[in-house]
């Protein structure tokens, strides 16, 4: 299997040009050719129009290329100027490192484009949106010719978005030219010059903005017109199942979250990054347990101070880094659905049962695999994530939650994703999703709960507008 | 994946069968009764310790410190027996016990406190080592067991030797609970992925207890039979074991960073080793010249075997490096 | 707060020796106490590589066996009458081979380090036996102390050991190629990113520490009339217990050369001091094991 095949790309001076395409598209394989991580079998690299024979992460800097990635790969042991000096000078071994000089720069660098950080802090102490403040801060200060962002705004608050965009169209003035991948397309449109689009290791095409519209975009990517309907809410919420009473835990941050999920029914949790979705879903699960308030199931009071009660109480929790706590990439699908039906105590393994467990959630969900012996990394985000809620439908739960259930995962796969969480909530499961997809939160949920700093911001009954959601996520009143 | 694995297996099969032919042909009265029943008598307490690695590895951690725990619990036996004149049975019970003691110390540093295993062992090798050598003063070893305690080591039932229906019966047991439970499965998810272990709700700090504790316990069996076999129980009993058990694991097929391998593969490494050590010293007429020469060539096997493994890995790699980068 | 670790580490130490001065004055006396010091700059100049390895985020056990290599070919070649600058150049020199074998199979072939040490431990030492089988080797006259005065000797062994360290945290700190050890600890694929070839590094590490172990073998031959093969054993605990007592992380990427100094004085003090207060010299292994486990306990509750 290649992941890259034949594929042309051009970047011009002054541009934005967007890069587009599902999970395993090939887009970051191109990236890693582009910086020199990875050599192409076959094809040149031109910068400037100089071929570049044999190019490595050295001679891409060398050449004035510059990547910001995804997730920040800076050295959390040294401080941030240091960081900053190990990635613009290309500092050769036997020379003094100087101290001064390097601070003063970072802190130069980090006022122009306006992140109050100082320069002597150690990279293991600040946040995500900090860190890739400072990889922005080594872009800048590199003077790149190229510069290549790998979904920048990913871990980003709103306000830091915007500096982000204003730092783009600073660089672009500059005569910078910008490769922007993003999975969020009103980004696009907002930023892009032009949008490349790839599809399975090939281009489909490269267009200017203003020829192209977000639906064409769409069916260039998954390679068919597709109009995405959100699947209809089928019957009307029962019984309360979850009642979250005042619950917190300092730990996280999380702080006085109140609210209940009633069996079929579907809420979603909105908030901007940061806002403590994820940390309440993993004090409900009890991986980092509440100190403070309670979780009601049932009517009955209960204490999860670990994963194992949370299973035994029939409370499940998908997680949104699929590849790191998903699934387990090296082990078969079968394995993988059994894994969290296994964790109640020591027992002998029943290999039908597995089997049989396994091919029926193959079918049920239309995981497309090999067979259930095909290995998780072997599957696409998409099927992973279906892989990841078998395991938790394995374990027969009454509450469901699921964290960023289509974060990076294709459009088609998305769509099935939908209609499977549909399907679940109308056979009775209470489903808790949280998405900073503004369109899914509002198109799947039946109540939508906003979290804002540890807490729960507002409670917005389903269909609300877009407005009036991110509205509380912020904290400003509805216009 | 599964078709790589029965070949490893059937290339270490094919090794040990090309070591004995060899051996038979130019070694002096190699493939008679009395020598195999010298190879295992020689092999079984390294086999032992090599089985209960084997878990431990599995979960992506390793003990260095199985071969100093059994000097410490050799030392106990003897001091229980020689010194508080307990039965050897109860001694025997003793020397477990601390065996499992120490695979709880080992436990409890690397699953409460989140230490890495591999620095956590390194403390209790000098540690255990140290308390038996304090024990004993550095030079008592405790001799003149009873002949009924001696018989262990070094007399034959149903014509195997005892100490190999102790081996049989742990080697079942590991092999059932690595391949058969829910336990097994769990040591494997750590050793892939510690954190979605987690996440999928396995027990994990018990289940990495569970592969120390058992670590420590059949060192424990191991020293006894030691003891009952050299017939002496001194500090410096199962000095380099630890390598030898590594050695054997991961000839046998277990990937160092956890997750791949199997018992009946650490079976066969343990084989391939005995048969080598034994093998030279047959051929070679000094036995301490020969001893060192075995040490040589594990250490050496040792390193082609990891080699061989991380270069097919890197091989495999490049092989299905598949669109999902 | 920033030196806590190396403070903390100097404060035990001080305490310790203040005990001695108090209950057991005659520890002090100056020939005792010279020789002693001196007897540890090995260890200190071997620490000062096992420091850098395990900022590396590695390891190697195989300290101690190829310390007893270089000890004895450092003492054959005396032996056969070779000036000292030969005999240092040619241990020194056998010692970055060993290193770099490991290096080579943990950069390169990317294999765990404590596996890999591990094997080359066995080997060496198996191969000293063979070659050696336990001989002691008898030394010339004028080997030892480089022929000066035994306390000129001593001293001079002392200030090129600590003025080894200084040198060592300085380019640590200082020099780029110091700072890349600790990129490549922290995150080595960061570094690969960053422009470092973290392989180069890893490699460089490994080879620098077989040169100073061959360098320390040299300093320890020339301090006794005789070599024995089996002077390297137990070595890379006890210097892997300095470094980690010292404050280096063995999670890689943090540390400072100056904790090993104290971290060695120490460990090298415990002992002796046991004597004097009449406890069993026995206990050596265990209190080195059990200083291990507490420094790097200490660490972990010093992350929280």
């Amino acid at each position: 299997m290649r992941a890259l095949r034949g594929v042309s790309f051009d970047l011009r001076v002054g541009e934005v040009h967007a890069l587009l395409g599902e999970n395993g598209a090939g887009k970051s394989t191109l990236i890693k050719v582009i910086t020199g991580a990875h050599a192409p079998d076959s094809g040149t690299l031109e910068v400037g129009g100089e071929p570049v024979p044999h190019f490595n992460p050295r001679e891409a800097h060398r050449r004035g290329i510059a990547c910001i990635y995804q997730q920040p790969a800076l050295f959390a042991d040294l401080s941030v100027a240091e960081n900053i000096a190990l990635r613009l000078d290309q500092p050769r071994a036997f020379e003094l490192a100087r101290a001064t000089e390097r601070r003063a720069r970072a802190a130069d660098l980090l006022a122009r484009i306006g992140a109050g950080i100082a320069p002597e802090r150690e990279v293991r102490e600040l946040s995500m949106p900090e860190q890739q403040l400072v990889e922005i801060a080594c872009a800048i200060g590199s003077g790149a010719r190229v510069v290549i962002m790998d979904e920048p705004t990913a871990s980003l608050t709103q306000k830091e978005q915007h500096l982000l965009f204003a730092v783009v169209r600073e660089l672009r003035a500059s005569g910078a030219g910008i490769i922007y991948i993003s999975h969020r397309l009103e980004e696009i449109f907002a930023l892009a010059d032009r949008v490349t689009v790839l599809r399975d290791g090939e281009s489909v095409g490269t267009n200017a903005i203003d020829e192209i519209d977000e639906a064409k975009l769409i069916a260039m990517m998954v390679g068919r017109e597709v109009t995405h309907l959100f699947p209809p809410a089928e019957c009307p919420p029962g019984e309360v199942v979850l009642s979250l009473r005042d619950i917190g835990c300092s730990l996280s941050g999380v702080r006085d979250v109140s609210f209940d999920v009633r069996a079929g029914e579907i809420v979603g949790l909105a908030g901007l990054v940061g806002a403590g979705r994820t940390e309440l879903a993993r004090v409900i699960f009890g991986l980092t347990p509440a100190d403070r308030g309670g979780i009601v199931l049932d009517g009955a009071r209960v204490v999860v101070d670990d994963p194992r009660v949370a299973i035994a109480h029939g409370i499940a929790y998908v997680p949104e880094d699929r590849r790191r706590h998903g699934v387990i990439l090296e082990m078969p699908i079968a394995q993988n659905i059994s894994m969290a039906s296994h964790s109640r105590d020591l027992g002998w393994l029943r290999d039908a049962a597995e089997l049989r467990v396994a091919e029926d959630f193959i079918v049920s969900l239309g995981i497309k695999a090999a067979g259930p012996d095909a290995t998780g990394s072997s599957l696409s985000g998409g099927n992973q994530q279906k892989v990841s809620v078998a395991r938790w439908l394995a374990t027969k739960p009454r509450v469901l939650i699921l964290d960023e259930p289509t974060q990076g995962v294709d459009v088609a796969a998305k769509s099935e994703i939908h209609k499977i969480i549909r399907r679940l909530a109308a056979d009775g499961l209470a489903v808790l999703m949280i998405s900073s997809d503004l369109p899914e939160i509002i198109g799947m949920s039946d109540r939508i709960g906003v979290m804002r700093g540890g807490t729960l911001a507002a409670m917005l009954p389903g269909g609300s507008d877009a407005h009036t959601v991110m509205s509380a996520a912020l904290g400003k009143e509805a216009a | 994946m599964r078709r790589f694995w029965m070949r490893h297996e059937m290339v270490l099969l094919l090794v040990i069968v090309v070591e004995v032919l060899i051996f038979n042909a130019i070694g002096r009265r190699f493939l008679t009764a009395d020598n195999v029943a010298n190879i295992v008598r020689q092999s079984v307490e390294i086999g032992l310790l090599a089985l209960v690695m084997t878990p431990v590895i599995l979960t992506g951690g390793i003990d260095l410190s199985v071969g100093s725990l059994l000097g410490l619990c050799a030392v106990t036996f003897g001091m229980l027996w020689g010194e508080l004149h307990w039965p050897p049975w109860l001694a025997a019970l003793g020397a477990v016990g601390v065996g499992a003691l120490g695979g709880c110390v080992n436990a409890a540093l690397i699953t409460s406190l989140r230490l890495p295993a591999l620095i956590v062992t390194l403390g209790t090798f000098s540690l255990f080592r140290g308390i038996a050598e304090a024990l004993t003063g550095g030079t008592i070893a405790y001799t003149k067991f009873p002949a009924s305690f001696l018989a262990l080591g070094n007399s034959f039932f149903l014509g195997v030797p005892v100490q190999a229906w102790v081996f049989f019966v742990v080697a079942v047991a590991v092999w059932l609970l690595v391949h058969r439970t829910t336990a097994g499965r769990a040591f494997r998810a750590i050793g892939f992925a510690p954190e979605g272990a987690r996440y999928a709700g396995l027990p994990v700090g018990r289940r990495v207890a569970l592969a120390y504790i058992l670590a420590g316990s059949v060192a424990g069996v191991a020293a006894v039979i030691f003891v009952s076999r050299v017939t002496e129980a001194r500090a410096n009993a199962g000095v380099g074991y630890e390598l030898a058990a590594i050695t054997a694991v991961v000839l046998g097929g277990t990937s160092i960073f956890g997750g791949r391998g199997s018992v009946h593969g650490t079976l066969l490494g343990v084989a391939a080793v005995a048969v080598l050590g034994n093998g030279l010293s047959r051929i070679l007429s000094i036995t301490a010249v020969s001893r060192e020469l075995a040490g040589i060539l594990t250490g050496a096997l040792l390193l082609v075997a990891l080699a061989a493994g991380a270069l097919t890995t890197r091989w495999r790699g490049a092989g299905d490096r598949g669109p999902s980068a | 707060m920033k030196r806590a670790r190396e403070l903390s580490v100097a404060a035990v130490l001080a305490l310790l020796l203040l005990s001695l001065a108090i209950f057991a004055p005659n520890f002090f006396s100056p020939q005792p106490l010279l020789s002693r010091l001196a007897s540890q700059m090995p260890a200190l100049v071997a620490a000062i590589g096992i420091s850098l390895v395990i900022i590396c985020r590695q390891i190697d056990i195989s300290v101690g066996s190829q310390f007893g290599m270089c000890a004895v070919l450092a003492g054959l070649m005396s032996a056969a009458g070779l000036p000292i600058p030969v005999v240092l150049i040619a241990s020194i020199s056998a010692g970055a081979a060993m290193g770099a074998v490991n290096g080579a199979l943990v950069a390169w072939l990317g294999l765990p380090s404590i596996v890999v040490t591990l094997a080359t431990m066995v080997t060496w030492q198996e191969t000293l036996r063979l070659w050696q089988q336990g001989r002691l080797l008898n030394l010339p006259a004028g080997v030892q102390w480089f022929g000066l005065e035994q306390w000129k000797g001593q001293s001079a062994l002392i200030v090129f050991a600590v003025a080894l360290v200084a040198f060592g945290a300085w380019v640590l700190r200082r020099v780029n190629a110091g700072r890349f050890v600790y990129a490549v600890g922290s995150d080595a694929e960061a570094a690969r990113l960053a422009g470092i070839n973290p392989r180069r590094v890893t490699f460089g590490v490994f080879a620098l520490m077989g040169a100073l172990v061959g360098l320390a073998a040299v300093m320890n031959v020339v301090q006794s009339p005789q070599v024995q093969p089996t002077c390297g054993e137990g070595l890379e605990l006890k210097v892997i217990a300095a470094a980690v007592v010292g404050g280096i992380a063995v999670s890689g990427g943090r540390g400072n050369l100056w904790g090993v100094l104290p971290g060695l004085l120490l460990l090298a003090n415990v002992n002796p001091a046991l004597t004097h207060f009449h406890v069993q010299a026995y206990w050596e292994k265990a209190i080195q094991g059990l200083v291990i486990l507490l420094a790097v306990v200490a660490d972990r509750r010093a992350a929280r």
